[in-house]
């Protein structure tokens, strides 16, 4: 543990008070026929009462849906207006895949220091049980066209070029607008880049699931998450999972590269309903309130990488944001207590950290004089990540920042020390969000 | 509100039909209103003349609160009596309350429903003579029989002051007020031992727990929701805790009353210190009602270690924990009401495991309460006897019925809100004279010792 | 291939048209003058150059769009090189339905195309188009020539496209002997499988059973083995194959005119013929990434110009069949 401290800007401090989620649930399961705003506002009532903001007015609420139907344009604020909090508290979406939920955050800390805003609540929510289902190119054409035309012959004419395979509705996929391949695929060629082998992403996937089972059982979510809809854990996690087990899991991903195919249904994040909430303030709003602090929001830094032609994979962003932040505020990799790296797939963690400890990579492409570094691989995901928790896009941001701050105040509580968490999460477009968590 | 059959019979057909057939006509009890009358019509104050002094005092106290008080029973006129006092504080011997008891029971007819009797009373205690004695300890059972000849949601409890408690201290009037209120609908038959107070006697009758911050275990349903909403009506600020697997329906109840929810199994061994720093935050534990409770039902003979085992550790070993660790903490001035359970005093069959964890509450509420004394608290417990909550739905219908209607003098089942009102005046200033007691909310069951 | 030289070899003579002929007609002709048209001795290509002066652009706006809404190009009023492909594709086509023209249209081969932008051409502009066939030569299979399409704004060469076709069984005038080619770009369409192995994908593209006939509405091209699975059998596929050209132009459209500027070069030869439906696999790379340490063989010295490809600037891009090794395309987009 470094004592380095932060550099603390001219700024206010933004901190962690607390957050809540519900139990995240496998795409079909329990949260079926349960809307976005559904989730959103049961997280956001969860929150509410586990700090008693009842009536409250908070500076405002920011968060969004990476599956999204154009209904809800004010998904975060219709949330708001069915929460037990004031109305009058603002909310607005925000969308940047699946760093929304962590971006939300960078918003509205960043308000917060800035002195505009003492209080927000950031989040998301996702999903793919209830997504939203789009209408085929032919067919909104020629409705568009229709309701374009002025005479009931135009529009007949335009409704007549429909044709009954045009109504067949599209699917929203994760495939990558511009290059087709899947998230999974592209991070399979990125795993074949790499190198990364079958038997490092079962064990990051079998960490995984041990450790979020270990944290629900000690109790670790008795206050991050509220149950909804009668479930009361993520029904993803698999305690009971084996190396074996996963060993036997046919790939699903990288068939079709001509090298071995190493990405499974098993180290692989499956599809997930769900959404989260964190309670962001001012110090002087939660003392005035009597309110816990966890954590300190110190700083945050976004990345894209130039994915589209191969020059780098879909999912490295974070690769790249993370050494910038480091700099920015001091820091070296020995100086995190906790690593929280978003398991999209374990082989998005172990290319991340992959390249992190390549040499000729850090110089060529981060700019740096050598490798940035090993991690300890015993301070990764302590309490396990998406691949156990799952993984409803816009939540996991929201999950994992409440989750460092616990584990950084727990720490701190424990050692006397100021514990450090350092969150990271990769996004399809190339994007990554990456934050430094700290003990007050 | 009243169950089925409570409705069926007092409408116009099931009215005729009941009264034919003689079944049991339960009453539709009055409940507690904001600002609505404290009693359904003038209350006369009757004493033997030992006993006038603090009759008229009581009076007094009584028109403060805007009560029609009457001290000839022909004062009423033609208006039937919303309540009568019977004031025997000072008799000396068995033979001087018969004037007063005999007047109290020539207003009985006259007694309207929901009409309340109070007996105000002191305790036998230890140096006083037989006959002194006797004459005190009388009227226990007085009380109980008066309670089992009332009809139409009327009852009759007692204020039996303790250690030379004042007829007139806050204690005193605050229990004599509960028991007239609608607040005791379903609290029937009940003597309550009231010691001296030090509470101020200006009480805000309306929001009684103002300024005080109350937790609730097993807040997410049933009673323990009720207790929240309660307390939290009378002015608290409330920590609503549950196990974790009830955080939704916990969460609803927090925000409902505009609380904190804290999703906590009380069994966990830290959960005393996390109840204090939930209450730390909103400014420091007042109240802490052990609600949370579960049930294993089974015959002795086929019990598992786990179905006793569970019962225990929930019902009464929490209880315990949670106690000692807010005894070692030096909470003062706190309020702990523990809920026990008329099969806690009457046994039960197929509930050896919940029995003996609802007497054990009884047990240790009394052994706790000169240790919260000490730092100037409290500690009581409540047993509520059939009480209409999703749990007793799930009891099959006959047993349920014989429940509801043949065991009680009230001839119904309660409602999670009349536990609650008792909570809710153990849990206040005025109540500070009661400690150690266990107050039945049973409308007068004929279970128990 | 004379890049730098605009217009048809001198000794060509000039047919003005007055408009650009209609393609549908034309490819009546065609198949109707492909029957007589038979391998006998060298081919002679007819020394005529056609030329249409004062086409207009300003009614192209919906055309262009569709175009760019199929091929995913931005909504832009700068014709992209496939576009301008599109538009003096009925011009060559005249050339080679002419009864003098020796090869039969149908069977024709494409098997490269090298175009370039020198200038942008916008909607609005007006045009002149001009095309002629040159440069018979000797192909292992048989004979290929080279469709040359120019267009001009203003007197200024913006665009020159030559697309090289294969007649097999035909004779190049220069007799039997095989032309000095790069060994790898002569016989492309029967490379041997195990020489080449496919890089990772950057992309994978889903083509569906209409992709031909949506292709040929905005190209014109309704060449049946394209548009119907009947068509493509009675010329030996098994289903429609995808229009190579359609292929190349998407990877151009990939790139964009962000990256490949206002002038380029876009070069792209075809392997083997995409089925529809299919899936293809596409590395659309930078040159500088695909380099000779990364794995996969050179750009052929055919497709790559001076300051192009070759030098690391702009984009190679290879297609195949997604899982497999078969090799459907490949090609350079580089900023001049």
């Amino acid at each position: 543990m470094s004592t380095t401290p932060s550099p603390v800007p001219s700024t206010r401090e933004a901190v962690i008070i607390g957050g809540n989620r519900i139990p995240f649930s496998r795409a079909g399961k329990k949260y079926v026929r349960t809307s976005n705003q559904d989730m959103f506002t049961a997280a956001l009532e969860g929150l509410v009462a586990r700090f008693g903001l009842q009536g409250e007015r908070l500076g405002e609420v920011a968060g969004g849906a990476v599956l999204k139907h154009s209904k809800n344009f004010n998904l975060i604020r219709e949330s708001v207006l069915g929460s037990s909090l004031a109305p009058t508290t603002p909310a607005y979406d925000v969308q940047q895949a699946c760093a929304t939920g962590l971006e939300a955050a960078i918003a509205v800390t960043n308000k917060i220091k800035l002195g505009q805003i003492e209080s927000a609540i950031a989040g998301g929510t996702d999903t793919v049980s209830d997504a939203p289902i789009v209408v085929s190119d032919r067919l909104r054409a020629a409705l568009l066209d229709a309701n374009h035309a002025k005479t009931t012959g135009g529009k007949l004419k335009a409704l007549a070029a429909i044709r009954p395979k045009d109504l067949a509705p599209v699917s929203p996929s994760t495939g990558e607008p511009r290059t087709h391949l899947s998230m999974g695929e592209h991070q399979a060629i990125t795993t074949a880049k790499w190198g990364i082998t079958r038997e490092d992403q079962d064990e990051v996937a079998y960490n995984s699931h041990q450790n979020l089972a270990r944290a629900w059982e000690s109790g670790f979510f008795d206050d991050l998450v509220t149950p909804y809809k009668g479930l009361t854990r993520d029904d993803n996690m698999r305690p009971d999972t084996s190396l074996e087990k996963l060993a036997k899991l046919k790939p699903v991903f990288g068939a079709k590269l001509g090298e071995q195919a190493t990405m499974t249904a098993g180290n692989s994040t499956p599809l997930t309903d769900g959404a989260s909430a964190v309670l962001f303030s001012s110090r002087a709003w939660a003392e005035e309130r009597d309110l816990p602090i966890l954590a300190k929001f110190v700083d945050a830094e976004t990345a894209a990488v130039d994915f589209v032609h191969g020059h780098e994979g879909l999912l490295m962003a974070p690769a790249a944001a993370v050494p910038r932040l480091l700099a920015r505020n001091d820091l070296r990799l020995e100086d995190i207590d906790f690593f929280e790296i978003h398991e999209a797939f374990a082989s998005t963690v172990l290319t991340t950290l992959a390249a992190w400890e390549d040499e000729e990579y850090c110089r060529t492409e981060l700019g740096l004089d050598g490798a940035l570094g090993k991690i300890d691989r015993s301070k990764l995901n302590v309490n396990g990540s998406s691949l156990a928790a799952g993984h409803p896009f816009a939540a996991t941001g929201g999950r994992i920042i409440a989750t460092a701050a616990k584990l950084v105040a727990a720490k701190a509580a424990e050692t006397g020390q100021p514990a450090r968490a350092l969150i990271s999460v990769c996004a399809a477009g190339g994007l990554g969000a990456v934050a430094i968590v700290e003990s007050v | 509100m009243a169950d089925n059959y409570t409705r069926f019979v007092n409408g116009g057909l099931g009215k005729k039909l009941s009264k034919q057939l003689g079944l049991p006509r339960p009453a539709i009890l009055r409940r507690y209103v904001p600002d609505a009358p404290l009693t359904v019509g003038p209350v006369l104050v009757v004493s033997d003349d030992a006993s006038a002094a603090d009759a008229d005092a009581l009076a007094k106290a009584l028109m403060t609160w805007d009560v029609d008080v009457r001290r000839t029973p022909e004062d009423a006129g033609d208006a039937r009596w919303g309540g009568v006092v019977l004031v025997g504080t000072a008799a000396e011997t068995p033979e001087a309350v018969s004037e007063a008891v005999l007047a109290l029971g020539g207003t009985l007819r006259r007694l309207a429903g929901n009409g309340r009797v109070v007996v105000v009373s002191r305790a036998a205690e230890a140096g006083d003579s037989p006959t002194l004695a006797a004459t005190r300890a009388g009227f226990e059972g007085f009380t109980r029989s008066v309670g089992k000849e009332l009809r139409d949601g009327a009852t009759a409890n007692g204020v039996q002051l303790t250690g030379g408690a004042a007829v007139d201290s806050a204690s005193a009037l605050g229990t004599l007020r509960f028991f007239l209120s609608a607040k005791s609908a379903y609290v029937d038959g009940q003597v309550l031992p009231v010691g001296p107070s030090e509470a101020p006697s200006d009480v805000d009758w309306e929001r009684p727990l103002a300024g005080k911050v109350a937790v609730v275990t097993g807040a997410a349903r049933g009673i323990g929701a009720a207790i929240a909403r309660t307390l939290a009506r009378d002015g608290a600020k409330v920590v609503v805790v549950d196990v974790p697997a009830a955080g939704e329906s916990l969460a609803a109840v927090a925000n409902e009353v505009k609380g904190t929810a804290v999703q906590l199994d009380v069994t966990a061994a830290d959960a005393g210190t996390k109840i204090l720093e939930a209450a730390r935050h909103l400014g420091g534990l007042d109240i802490l009602v052990h609600n949370a409770g579960i049930l294993r039902d089974k015959l002795l003979a086929n019990m598992k270690p786990a179905q006793w085992d569970a019962v225990i550790a929930v019902n009464l070993a929490s209880q315990l924990r949670i106690n000692e660790q807010l005894l070692a903490a030096g909470v003062e001035g706190l309020r702990i009401v523990s809920l026990a359970s008329t099969s806690g005093i009457a046994g039960g069959k197929g509930q050896t495991n919940y029995a003996y964890s609802k007497s054990g509450v009884i047990g240790h509420t009394a052994a706790t309460a000169p240790l919260v004394a000490e730092l100037g608290g409290t500690a009581n417990a409540v047993a509520p006897g059939f009480i209409e909550t999703e749990m007793t739905r799930s009891i099959p219908f006959g047993t349920r019925e014989v429940g509801r209607r043949v065991l009680p003098s009230l001839q119904q089942g309660g409602l999670p809100l009349d536990v609650a009102e008792a909570i809710a005046f153990l849990s206040s200033p005025a109540a500070d004279g009661v400690n150690g007691q266990v107050l039945r909310v049973c409308g007068q069951s004929m279970l128990g010792k | 291939m004379a890049f730098n030289a605009t217009g048809a070899p001198a000794s060509y003579g000039v047919t003005e048209l007055a408009q650009l002929p209609k393609l549908g007609g034309l490819f009546v002709r065609g198949v109707a003058g492909s029957v007589g048209k038979r391998p006998k001795g060298a081919v002679r290509l007819p020394e005529t150059a056609y030329q249409v002066v004062g086409v207009e652009t300003t009614g192209e706006a919906a055309h262009l769009a569709a175009y760019q809404r199929l091929l995913g190009e931005p909504a832009s009023e700068v014709l992209p090189a496939g576009f301008l492909h599109v538009l003096a594709f009925p011009l060559a086509t005249a050339v080679m339905v002419r009864g003098d023209f020796p090869l039969p249209l149908l069977g024709l081969v494409h098997l490269r195309n090298v175009a370039r932008v020198l200038r942008p051409v916008r909607l609005g502009e007006t045009l002149e188009v001009r095309a002629w066939a040159q440069d018979a030569r000797t192909h292992r299979r048989g004979v290929q020539v080279d469709l040359v399409a120019e267009v001009l704004v203003g007197g200024e060469l913006a665009y020159q496209g030559v697309s090289t076709y294969l007649a097999k069984g035909f004779t190049a005038p220069d007799g039997g002997a095989a032309a000095p080619e790069a060994p790898d770009a002569a016989p492309a369409a029967e490379a041997p499988r195990e020489e080449w192995t496919a890089p990772l994908p950057t992309a994978r593209w889903q083509l569906g059973g209409g992709t031909g006939r949506a292709y040929g509405a905005v190209s014109g091209d309704q060449n049946p083995i394209h548009t119907s699975s009947l068509g493509a059998k009675a010329f030996g596929f098994p289903r429609a194959i995808a229009h190579g050209m359609y292929t190349a132009a998407r990877a151009l459209a990939e790139v964009g005119p962000a990256r490949r500027g206002d002038t380029y070069e876009w070069t792209v030869e075809f392997f083997k013929p995409v089925l529809l439906p299919g899936t293809v696999d596409v590395a659309i790379r930078y040159a500088r990434d695909a380099a000779p340490t990364d794995g996969p063989e050179p750009v052929p010295a055919t497709l790559t110009s001076e300051n192009g490809a070759a030098a690391g600037q702009g984009f190679v891009y290879d297609g195949w069949r997604s899982g497999k090794n078969t090799r459907h395309f490949q090609g350079t987009i580089t900023p001049l």
